[in-house]
């Protein structure tokens, strides 16, 4: 009883298919109130279908599992207390954006949103907008519109379906504070991403599904732990500076001026850096904790070519 | 329920509100004040300008009398109006007497072809000599009338009636008959078209009116094509509405607060309003018209509640089947295809059109009016046609079209539910079938 008060969405042991495809299999999810749970996970594994799944858009399977949201068994209705910023825009073109954002607000059992909307378009900068039809605005400014639809009516649960993409850094910016101060007013926000960045530094608890299986599931700290200290970073400055040659390391990320390797079990952090010092001059040396961007493609590389026939076999769905 | 008519709300605002729904409630108005118009400028700007047309008569007797007949139309015929206001409306008919001489009909014919030409005459005439002659087969004798211009009637229907006229005459004297004597014998009567001899309250017997062809034909005929009409305009474009909230992915935030039955019965209850709305404009005006024409006792007031009736289960029955096609396919091209079949049904009253309203009580009418996809149209033209049919068929074609349209209703929500999150390649009808029956 207590534990349903503290979570505001249960899964448990949820599957979900369609056709042959299995879309979700066996999921066990619990997301804290007044959390910011991220979803990451490759294209096509299954993040949209779960998120539909605790919008109650898609049902699960029969007999596999149950969802509970706000405490909630329903299986029909939608429910009103949670907002939704789906992945690919979804705005009636040829009405206004006030029109539009009256309209959600009413379909969310609102009756007088007009006040809010005014406060949420002006805190956007889109109170000039406000009698503009929605087909001119331009992609960054309908992606706020939607997310003012999503948390217009104060819901206590906000999924967001890739909140960012295509959002440029000052655009980014306003949503990022906008979820933020959502979680200061206790409301609960999952959102999945593909950018690791965003996720490693708003979530509190980040959860990786691959495949329709879950992968990952925690706090960063507690993912991060699973992988150990086997990671340095490396600034060198030499000729031919080649990390790969070097025994022990498993694997180099390049980014340029900085490199990620990564040690093999048992390989010595000091032997690597004498062996650093023979090739070139040391300028940074960092032991740390592979990032969740390390992390995510440590998963979802080996498979790349399979990834990508899920990817097409399962755009229909997700 | 809230949710739903949320939905209705908007569906029928925005449907109200676009171009193309203005433009087809002004259109009525429009295309009879302006038909009116056009005729009314049209009036004082007839060709006036002299017809002229060559007789080439070739027994001699027959171009006095024209002429005289010409002249005498020419005189009166072609004005209207009184005194100051007399004003011509008509071309006159000018005659010219040609003479066949020596020359050849063939090359003659050629030579009033060149003149017709070079624009001296309208029209020219050809009498044969034997016309004249009661014992020669029609085949025989023959009288030609040439021109350029097939589309001016006037002249070629009033030649043909002034001839014949004197041709019957000169038979007539030719066979020692008085024509005068002979046209009073053979006059025709008219027919008189009546309803029925009813009694009144109080026993005395109404003698029955008169009734009027026109309006027998024209009412039912005018209520169906309105009822078509409504249908077309208001529940075709469900489609492209259910397919823009599809591809525009904004089923999934509308799913995401109302479950999917309730919103396409939203968009249904809507698009209803819609077409009660039109018709109601359309009506009002149809009344008002003939009202102001005096002729508003062929309103059809007794068949009107059914007529919306229907038209409201009508709209229903195939807005369905419109959602479900919208949310099944993934663009209008796909569409295209799977709207035949519907449209084919929504037409097929008027294949049997002109059966229907010559036997409206046949038994055959009564079966295909029972057919539920016809059933709202065909019902009300047998309807409006006087004496109109028993009030069980109705009540029983209606009943059927309801369970018609609860079927289709269930099987297009089953198909917008699956279909409206579908993206991809669009469903084949088999596809869409197994969807109604399965869930």
């Amino acid at each position: 009883m207590i534990r349903r008060q503290m979570n505001v969405v249960e899964i448990e042991n949820v599957t979900k298919t369609f056709g042959q495809h299995v879309a979700v299999n066996s999921l066990t999810l619990a997301v804290p109130q007044g959390s910011i749970y991220g979803f990451i996970g490759p294209n096509g594994s299954g993040k949209t279908t779960t998120l539909r799944m605790i919008m109650r858009i898609y049902h699960p399977d029969p007999g596999a599992g149950a969802i509970r949201v706000l405490g909630e068994m329903s299986t029909t209705a939608a429910s009103d207390r949670v907002g939704y910023l789906p992945e690919e825009r979804g705005l009636y073109k040829k009405m206004k954006v006030s029109e539009v954002l009256r309209f959600y607000a009413q379909l969310k059992g609102h009756r007088n949103p007009n006040p809010l909307i005014r406060s949420w378009l002006d805190r956007m900068g889109l109170l000039e907008y406000s009698d503009k039809k929605v087909e001119v605005l331009s992609k960054g400014m309908s992606q706020k519109v939607q997310f003012i639809s999503a948390v217009l009516t104060e819901p206590q649960l906000v999924i967001l379906d890739e909140p960012f993409s295509g959002l440029d850094p000052v655009n980014a910016d306003v949503l990022r504070e906008a979820v933020l101060e959502l979680r200061r007013k206790g409301t609960t926000v999952i959102f999945s991403t593909h950018d690791m960045a965003v996720a490693e530094k708003m979530c509190d608890f980040i959860f990786m599904i691959y495949k329709g299986n879950k992968v990952l599931d925690g706090t960063l700290n507690s993912i991060q732990d699973r992988y150990g200290q086997d990671t340095v970073r490396v600034r060198v400055e030499g000729d031919n500076f080649d990390a790969r040659t070097i025994p022990g390391v498993e694997k180099v990320n390049d980014f340029g001026r900085l490199q990620e390797l990564r040690m093999t079990p048992n390989t010595n952090s000091q032997m690597l850096l004498s062996e650093l010092m023979k090739r070139g001059r040391v300028e940074h040396f960092e032991l740390t904790r592979p990032s969740l961007h390390d992390i995510f493609v440590r998963i979802a590389r080996p498979t790349a070519e399979a990834m990508l026939s899920t990817e097409q076999s399962g755009a229909a769905h997700a | 329920m809230r949710k739903t008519m949320i939905v209705a709300v908007r569906e029928y605002l925005v449907s109200v509100k676009t171009k193309a729904f203005v433009i087809g409630l002004l259109m009525m108005p429009l295309m009879m004040g302006g038909s009116i118009l056009v005729g009314a400028l049209m009036e004082g700007r007839v060709d006036t300008k002299d017809k002229r047309i060559a007789v080439v008569d070739s027994t001699g007797r027959l171009f006095e009398g024209l002429d005289a007949a010409a002249r005498q139309r020419n005189d009166s015929a072609i004005f209207q109006g009184e005194g100051a206001a007399r004003k011509q409306t008509l071309p006159r008919f000018v005659l010219e007497k040609v003479d066949t001489g020596t020359t050849d009909m063939q090359r003659l014919s050629l030579q009033l072809s060149d003149r017709i030409r070079k624009g001296e005459l309208m029209a020219f005439v050809l009498i044969g000599p034997d016309v004249i002659d009661a014992g020669k087969a029609p085949g025989q004798s023959t009288l030609d009338y040439y021109s350029n211009t097939p589309t001016y009637n006037d002249a070629r229907q009033w030649l043909t009636g002034v001839l014949n006229e004197q041709i019957q005459q000169l038979r007539l004297e030719g066979a020692a008959f008085d024509p005068k004597v002979v046209r009073q014998l053979t006059q025709r009567l008219p027919v008189g078209n009546l309803g029925l001899t009813e009694m009144d309250a109080s026993g005395n017997i109404i003698r029955a009116v008169e009734t009027n062809q026109a309006a027998n034909f024209l009412v039912p005929f005018a209520m169906m094509f309105l009822m078509f009409m409504v249908i077309m305009a208001t529940t075709t474009p469900l489609l492209n509405s259910t397919l823009e909230e599809k591809t525009q992915r904004i089923a999934e935030v509308l799913l995401a607060s109302i479950p999917p039955f309730e919103l396409m019965v939203g968009k249904l209850i809507g698009i209803v309003g819609v077409s009660l709305t039109m018709a109601t404009v359309y009506l009002t005006g149809a009344y008002a018209a003939l009202n102001r024409a005096g002729y508003a006792q062929f309103f059809p007031w007794q068949s009107i509640w059914w007529f919306l009736g229907f038209l409201c289960l009508a709209v229903l029955m195939y807005g369905s089947i419109f959602i479900a096609i919208g949310a099944a396919v993934s663009d209008m091209k796909e569409a295209q295809s799977m709207m035949t079949p519907v449209m084919l049904m929504v037409v097929s009253p008027m294949f049997v059109l002109q059966y229907v309203i010559r036997e409206p009580a046949s038994t055959l009418s009564l079966m295909m009016s029972l057919f539920p996809p016809a059933t709202p149209m065909l019902m009300i033209i047998r309807q409006t046609i006087p004496p109109g049919i028993p009030v069980w068929q109705p009540i029983l074609g209606a009943v059927l079209v309801i369970l018609m349209s609860l079927v289709c209703v269930f099987a297009a929500g089953r198909i917008f539910r699956v279909g409206i999150l579908m993206q991809g390649k669009g469903a084949k009808i088999s596809e869409m079938f197994r969807w109604a029956l399965r869930g």
